[in-house]
């Protein structure tokens, strides 16, 4: 729907080992992060192992699966999410391929029995990297 | 303007709906950031898109459906003092919010009374409400309706379509049911007349050949000569060959587009289809896809449905729902709207009416038109 909107330009930051980048909900309306069915993240190809991504929202940080449950915690439209993954990289001037996928559950769309709509949307921006710090700061 | 002009050959009285925007029309401008909802709600008032307003409750409020005093009070002063009448709340049957189950009876009752509540409070006559809520749900929400003042309107959106199965199953239990606050929402995409050119200029600038193009098109047309399909099974087939198209085409990564757009987006059925439920239709999505070099709507027949609507009687408002925004990132949302809503203010004064534009005849009419316009016990 908005799958060019996903990440964020600008946003990759790095502490050398582990990156993040921010990324926007490719629907037009909020869910909840009992929605957030996968995340993944690569910066140069590199995809950060799944059991490292992290996934900031609402100021709370959750593992990927730590989400299916969250009903209550929900993605607003104009709000970044923080995807965070351990990928080691420097911050730099060179440019980098940041490659992020979501797969949403769509939760008022039933299309079959006891089967909620399910999409899948890829962006991919390139950008540099910012230091950790510098970001903060 | 006689009295005899105002009405027609079967003696209705001819309708005057009430001209206003559905504010998912800006969907790119607002998740951009480009506007925020104060911002957003100004500029739909300054530029004349109103005085009907209908907000997505998921998409615009933050935190919804928990809507606190102070907010509301906020929300309802805003639209009031630039003007724009509330019109209908965009509400959400999330049946599917868990990971592991869908909701039950009880809690979907209980989901979708906690957004009607919000609705009141924010000052909505109306919520809708979608295709999942089924009649026996609709039929357990009405005292919550009553209760509130909100009336639930259900959307009939392609692939469904006034006369399907499921939406005579509803009409048939607002009639057994008897309450003033079951309606419809009828959504104009269900009664297309063509592929939106703008979705086949999109797919040219994604690099797809003229000859899958003129494919696409004759695929939809082949379909239209049909009618609408039977059920969801026939639906079902028809998606299928949209993807089959791609496939076969070289561009399997467009067949699930050309699906979703071809069955879900420009539904086939005759503009006289409305007729099966018109008594029931107390709120209308103008959907649209764009506006050509002649001014015109070239895949929805909006002069027609704006002719029926008078001609009927309607008195309702009309959300233009503009949802080219999808695939058209090269022009302005904001003048295609103003132009589908002008091609509307032409065909009522074309059917011997006009459209309502004026604030404080849009609220008096809606209040004639609507069990309540007022939030009860919010």
């Amino acid at each position: 729907m908005i799958p060019d909107r996903i990440i964020e330009q600008g946003t990759l930051t790095t502490d050398g080992a582990r990156s993040s980048v921010e990324v926007r909900i490719p629907w037009y309306r909020a869910i909840p992060g009992s929605c957030i069915s996968e995340v993944s993240l690569a910066v140069d190809g590199v995809p950060a192992p799944a059991q490292s991504l992290r996934w900031g929202m609402n100021g709370k940080t959750f593992r990927i699966d730590e989400l299916a449950d969250k009903i209550d915690e929900w993605w607003f439209p104009l709000d970044s999410a923080v995807v965070s993954g351990d990928i080691p990289i420097r911050a730099d001037a060179r440019e980098h391929r940041v490659d992020v996928e979501l797969k949403l559950y769509i939760p008022y769309i039933i299309i079959g029995d006891d089967e909620v709509l399910r999409i899948e949307e890829h962006d991919t921006k390139t950008m540099s990297a910012r230091s950790t710090g510098e970001a903060a700061a | 303007m006689t009295e005899s002009d105002t009405t027609m050959g079967t003696g209705a009285t001819k309708g005057s709906p009430i001209q206003g925007v559905t504010l998912y029309s800006f969907t790119r401008a607002f998740h951009g950031r480009e506007y925020d909802l104060e911002q957003l709600i100004r500029k739909v008032a300054a530029d004349g898109y109103g005085p009907g307003l209908e907000i997505i409750g998921f998409s615009s409020f933050r935190g919804f459906p928990t809507i606190d005093e102070e907010y509301a009070g906020w929300f309802r002063d805003l639209v009031d003092e630039v003007g724009l009448v509330p019109t209908s709340l965009a509400i959400n049957a999330d049946i599917g919010i868990h990971r592991d189950r869908l909701l039950n009876q009880d809690e979907l009752i209980e989901y979708m009374r906690r957004q009607i509540e919000a609705a009141a409070k924010l000052g909505f006559p109306i919520a809708r409400v979608q295709i999942s809520i089924t009649p026996d749900s609709m039929e357990a929400l009405a005292p919550v309706a009553e209760r509130y003042g909100v009336t639930l309107a259900l959307e009939v959106h392609a692939d469904q379509y006034a006369s399907h199965p499921r939406i005579l199953a509803l009409r048939d239990r607002y009639e057994k049911v008897g309450s003033p606050y079951l309606g419809f929402t009828a959504d104009w995409g269900a009664t297309t007349v063509g592929f939106a050119p703008s979705l086949v200029e999109a797919y040219r600038r994604r690099g797809a050949s003229e000859e899958l193009l003129a494919k696409v098109v004759a695929l939809w047309d082949e379909f239209y000569r049909a009618g609408p399909p039977a059920d969801q099974a026939e639906h079902g087939q028809r998606f299928g060959r949209f993807i089959a198209l791609g496939a076969e085409n070289g561009r399997p990564d467009l067949g699930v587009d050309f699906g979703i757009n071809g069955t879900g987006l420009f539904g086939p059925a005759r503009v006289d289809d409305w007729l099966q439920i018109m008594p029931w239709i107390k709120h209308v999505h103008g959907k649209f896809f764009g506006i050509d070099e002649n001014g015109e709507e070239p895949s929805v027949p909006v002069r027609d449905l704006i002719r029926l609507l008078v001609d009927n009687g309607y008195n309702g408002a009309i959300s233009s729902e503009y949802e080219g925004w999808h695939w058209n990132h090269w022009q302005s949302p904001f003048e295609i709207i103003a132009g589908e809503q002008a091609v509307q203010r032409s065909a009522a004064q074309d059917a011997g009416s006009a459209m309502v534009t004026r604030a404080a005849d849009a609220r008096t009419q809606l209040a004639a038109w609507l069990p309540r316009t007022e939030g009860a016990n919010a």
